[in-house]
């Protein structure tokens, strides 16, 4: 296990500097928009938010790799040296994540996105998206009990979000949402309407996805426990005629895939993630989830496993 | 021999904590935990609410092992909230940390 102490300082100095916990330009993390024409800088009703979640996924992948290698060696002890790299200028730390991410990677979570707005699209959900808006919430701020540094981006985002108007919010993962939803308004005093994507689409039609085999359900902790929102992907594919198996440990009761254990101990993020493992593959169907860091876990096991957006838009 | 502190679950109100002194300490929160690690996280509240502050320092580092999962919450039979307590000694033991 890593000392907290040095991932919290590395993390803390990366969001002051550049509003993302890797230190680089946001700009470079977030890049699906080029690629999905149409769905940004319109008049909307509501703004789109990913929170940089999915975006991250092979930077939060190139840097664990590093992690697990040098977890429990002498080498491990000089992250705390980690902060310093506030003194690097953050399109030369870009440059060295450029070279450890890999484009496929970076293509596969971007296209969870395009196909998140496809699917608002077809549910004609009055939505805009605007790149220099979408910033990454401080959710791991908070969750690793940087109150002070959470709360101090929190009122940076709240205010900028304030500014220009912004007052409904689509949200596409777990923990952005339950930033937004929850914490905001405890800590920054500033209140949204929040709501996940998948609460607001609207299968016309039925019957599509009869014939294909059922999938399990792995539910993230923060929708399943903390949103109780688990019943809405549950009956969106009910509503595409795409069955479904409920795995053990599911809804309000379902076990944690071991991502929020990925940045100070990959080793316990591996223990946890094994023992979801075995849960879903008891069911023996291929499995889908709505978070991007429930995906890239389960990914990581090897395990055949999809996000809701791209089963759903493949259905629509 | 450790020095306890009576008033430590009171100084935890300041990192949102204020629910420990509803635990009666029955251990679910301990069965259910994922991390099936030393009676995790029912030592902890016991710690707060005996005030054993310095044992909650010397151990600070198994805080961040919770993955803030919230089954322990969800099945606490004395809405004692132990995901928001282990947060809130956290958010303790960084403050402390940033004064040092």
């Amino acid at each position: 296990m890593y000392n907290p102490r040095d991932i919290i300082n590395l993390i803390s100095a990366h969001v002051r500097k550049s509003r993302n916990p890797f230190g680089i330009p946001s700009s470079q993390i977030n890049t699906w928009w080029r690629e999905a024409p149409g769905f940004t800088r319109r008049p909307g009703d509501a703004l789109l938010v990913t929170g940089l979640m999915y975006q991250s996924i092979p930077y939060i992948e190139a840097t664990t790799r590093y992690l697990e290698r040098l977890e429990g060696s002498r080498w491990a002890d000089y992250l705390r040296f980690g902060r310093l790299s506030r003194y690097i200028p953050s399109f030369v730390v870009g440059r060295g994540f450029a070279c450890l991410t890999s484009k496929a990677s970076m293509q596969q979570f971007n296209r969870i996105l395009v196909s998140i707005c496809r699917l608002l699209t077809q549910s004609s959900v009055d939505f805009f998206y605007h790149p220099e808006m979408d910033f990454y919430s401080g959710i791991l701020l908070y969750d690793l009990g940087d109150q002070e540094g959470f709360v101090e981006h929190a009122k940076f985002v709240a205010r900028t979000l304030k500014l220009h108007g912004v007052k409904k919010i689509i949200t596409v993962d777990p923990h952005t949402t339950y930033a937004l939803k929850e914490l905001y308004p405890k800590y920054t005093g500033v209140s949204f309407e929040v709501q996940p994507y998948f609460a607001l689409l609207r299968p016309h039609q039925v019957s599509r996805g009869n014939g294909r085999p059922p999938v399990a359900i792995h539910d993230p902790c923060f929708y399943g426990r903390y949103l109780k929102v688990s019943e809405g992907p549950r009956q969106l594919l009910s509503g595409l005629g795409l069955s479904y198996t409920e795995v053990r440990n599911c809804g309000e009761f379902t076990s944690c895939c071991g991502g929020p254990a990925e940045s100070v101990s990959p080793a316990l993020n591996r223990e946890i993630l094994d023992r979801r493992v075995a849960e879903l593959k008891a069911s023996g169907a291929p499995v889908v989830t709505f978070c991007p860091i429930c995906l890239a876990n389960l990914l990581k096991a090897g395990l055949p496993v999809e996000d809701l957006a791209s089963l759903l838009d493949r259905s629509w | 021999m450790a020095l306890v502190n009576p008033d430590f679950a009171e100084e935890l109100k300041a990192f949102g904590v204020d629910t420990a002194l509803e635990c009666f300490n029955c251990g679910t929160c301990a069965a259910i935990c994922p991390l099936i690690f030393e009676h995790f996280p029912r030592k902890m509240i016991r710690y707060v609410q005996v005030g054993a502050t310095e044992k909650i320092l010397q151990q600070a580092q198994e805080l961040w092992r919770c993955l803030h999962c919230g089954l322990c919450t969800q099945t606490c039979p004395r809405q004692a909230n132990p995901a928001e307590l282990i947060l809130g000694l956290r958010r303790y033991v960084v403050a402390r940390w940033r004064r040092a």
